[in-house]
């Protein structure tokens, strides 16, 4: 497996993924700090509760066998590099615009609190964005090791504050109050909002807001009038008293906590899909033999990792975690993937929901397109098992994506497994997607479903469930895995 | 010390530079205010302590008798 890109904007070193391990050079001049930082006991803390990742130095014989591989990127080469750390791997990366407000909201609590915990121990966090954070099932874990620094104990400012307001609070205040989903925030901006990006979406009274005040209107205000030119903004001001400096620090956290709770996304938001499990077209026996059907396919087939594509509320993707898979579900309803983030986390289940259109998945982003990997990519043989539940209608229909093309990509993304539910055009919820269109489906049965599975999987056993218009297939990928 | 390389801003910078300066007066307030609590807490503890000594005269004497009763 070829390199991923290096991590290139901390001067202190940079990361990437290499022959499935993840690799962090450090620069020789801050080695001692990041190791000295390694044995804090704040590092220690968030390491065994599994919220910082777990880091070792590789010893001179793995360093050396590693700079001789051709393989390694030119940047390795290029940079004074002085040591080589390992970190633990976390199984799938995903971004801040995958996820739902529910996680960024996560992802903030778990930034301040590494950042009060370091500054006990003499440290300070260097910057402050999601991107520092990857998701362990529903659970944030904290893996730009080498984003702390040892701060100037007199230092009263946290450079990284207008950052963290920037890509936690105001994403989490913008699609709070004008439901601005957080795909859109990051897919354009890396860096998220600038207080004069959301000054422009408030009214005269939304202004004068206390939280919007602080967050938006005064920042606004300060920089229009300051001069950008002046550079003596920036310089360091240092106290002489360092109880004080510090008094000013931890303020400022807990202010900063207050109003990320404040902006803690609601539970009973209720969208066009997180309703669907209360209110879809199956009765009871049928939702049971459906359900029957799933835990008969996870039980033989073991899937050691799932996804769950149109998870919706996740009740299926749950039937996984329960079976021992690692699950990833998806849905493009941020509402629904909130949800499974909730059930996820209080039931302590291994899923990790995404919002994530499979007809326009989440593109390749940042620098030359490969700071952030595409979904399809992170996607492509991931999966020992693929769930597709009631899902095939509106890919078809919606999206009008041809049935070949949507077998293909799951054939892609599963290395075993793949549930599908084949729904017919008579059935009520295709015909009310399908608005007048049913002529452009009036072919599609299951004889003609089960024919173009033929190219890529073999079918295990199919069962219609009573009383719909619909049947599930248990489906074996041809070929073996990717 | 690494140089940090984020982008600090400009308006959020100045304002939590201001708010700072405003927690830096509340951090001597609550200083001064400790100190008059301590103070306080000194002298009632000291009586508090005095009293104290008193009560466990009475204490020891009955562990006293009660071992005299053994």
């Amino acid at each position: 497996m070829p390199p991923s890109a290096p991590s290139f904007r901390d001067p202190a070193g940079c990361c990437c993924s290499f022959n499935g391990r993840v690799l962090r050079f450090v620069a020789t001049d801050a080695i001692s700090e990041f190791e000295q930082f390694l044995q804090t006991n704040c590092a220690r803390q968030f390491i065994a509760r599994k919220q910082f990742v777990s880091t070792r130095r590789l010893n001179e014989d793995e360093t050396a066998a590693l700079r001789e591989s051709p393989e390694l990127p030119p940047v390795f080469h290029a940079q004074p590099i002085g040591a080589v750390f390992e970190h633990e791997r976390i199984p799938f990366p995903s971004y801040p615009h995958e996820w739902p407000p529910e996680m960024l909201w996560a992802a903030g609590r778990l930034t301040l609190e590494l950042a009060q915990a370091a500054l006990v121990d003499g440290f300070g966090l260097k910057d402050a964005t999601p991107h520092n954070l990857l998701f362990r099932g529903s659970e944030p874990v904290f893996i730009d090791a080498l984003s702390f620094e040892r701060r100037h104990p007199g230092d009263p400012i946290w450079k990284p504050h207008a950052q963290f307001v920037r890509t936690f609070l105001l994403p989490l205040l913008a699609n709070r109050r004008w439901g601005l989903p957080l795909a859109e925030i990051f897919t354009t901006r890396r860096d998220g909002l600038e207080p004069e990006d959301v000054y422009r979406l408030c009214g005269p009274l939304e202004k004068i807001k206390p939280r919007t005040l602080s967050l938006v209107s005064i920042p606004t205000w300060l920089s229009r009038r300051a001069d950008p030119d002046d550079q003596k903004i920036y310089q360091p001001h240092l106290l002489a008293n360092t109880e004080k400096a510090r008094f000013i620090l931890e303020s400022l956290f807990k202010r900063l906590e207050r109003t990320l709770d404040s902006l803690k996304p609601v539970a009973q938001k209720k969208s066009v899909w997180s309703d669907y499990m209360a209110t879809h077209s199956y009765d009871d026996p049928a939702f049971a033999a459906k359900e029957k059907f799933v835990s008969e396919a996870l039980r033989e087939f073991k899937p050691a990792r799932v996804l769950d594509a149109g998870a919706n509320t996740g009740h299926f993707s749950a039937l996984a975690a329960q079976a021992g898979a690692e699950v990833v579900a998806v849905d493009l309803d941020a509402a629904c993937a909130g949800a499974i983030w909730r059930r996820a986390r209080e039931l302590k289940l291994d899923i990790l929901p995404l919002v994530v259109n499979l007809a326009h998945p989440s593109p390749a982003l940042g620098w030359r397109n490969a700071e952030c990997p595409s979904f399809l990519d992170r996607a492509t043989g991931a999966f020992d098992g693929v769930l597709m539940l009631a899902l095939i209608h509106h890919l078809l229909v919606t999206e009008r994506i041809p049935l070949e093309e949507i077998l293909r990509l799951a054939y892609e993304v599963t290395n075993s497994l793949l549930v599908i539910e084949f729904v017919e055009p008579k059935d009520e919820m295709f015909r009310r997607l399908t608005r007048g269109r049913e002529a452009l489906h009036a072919s599609l049965n299951a004889a003609v479903f089960e024919q173009a599975c033929t190219p890529h999987f073999e079918i295990v056993r199919s069962l219609a469930l009573p009383g719909t218009q619909r049947r599930m297939y248990c489906l074996k990928r041809k070929g073996g895995g990717n | 010390m690494i140089i940090a390389y984020i982008d600090p801003g400009l308006g959020a910078l100045l304002w939590q530079t201001i708010i700072a300066a405003f927690v830096g007066l509340l951090f001597y307030l609550k200083k001064t205010r400790r100190w008059i609590v301590g103070v306080f807490r000194k002298m009632f503890g000291r009586s508090q302590k005095s009293s104290d000594t008193v009560a466990e005269i009475p204490a020891k004497e009955t562990m006293k008798s009660k071992s005299d009763v053994r």
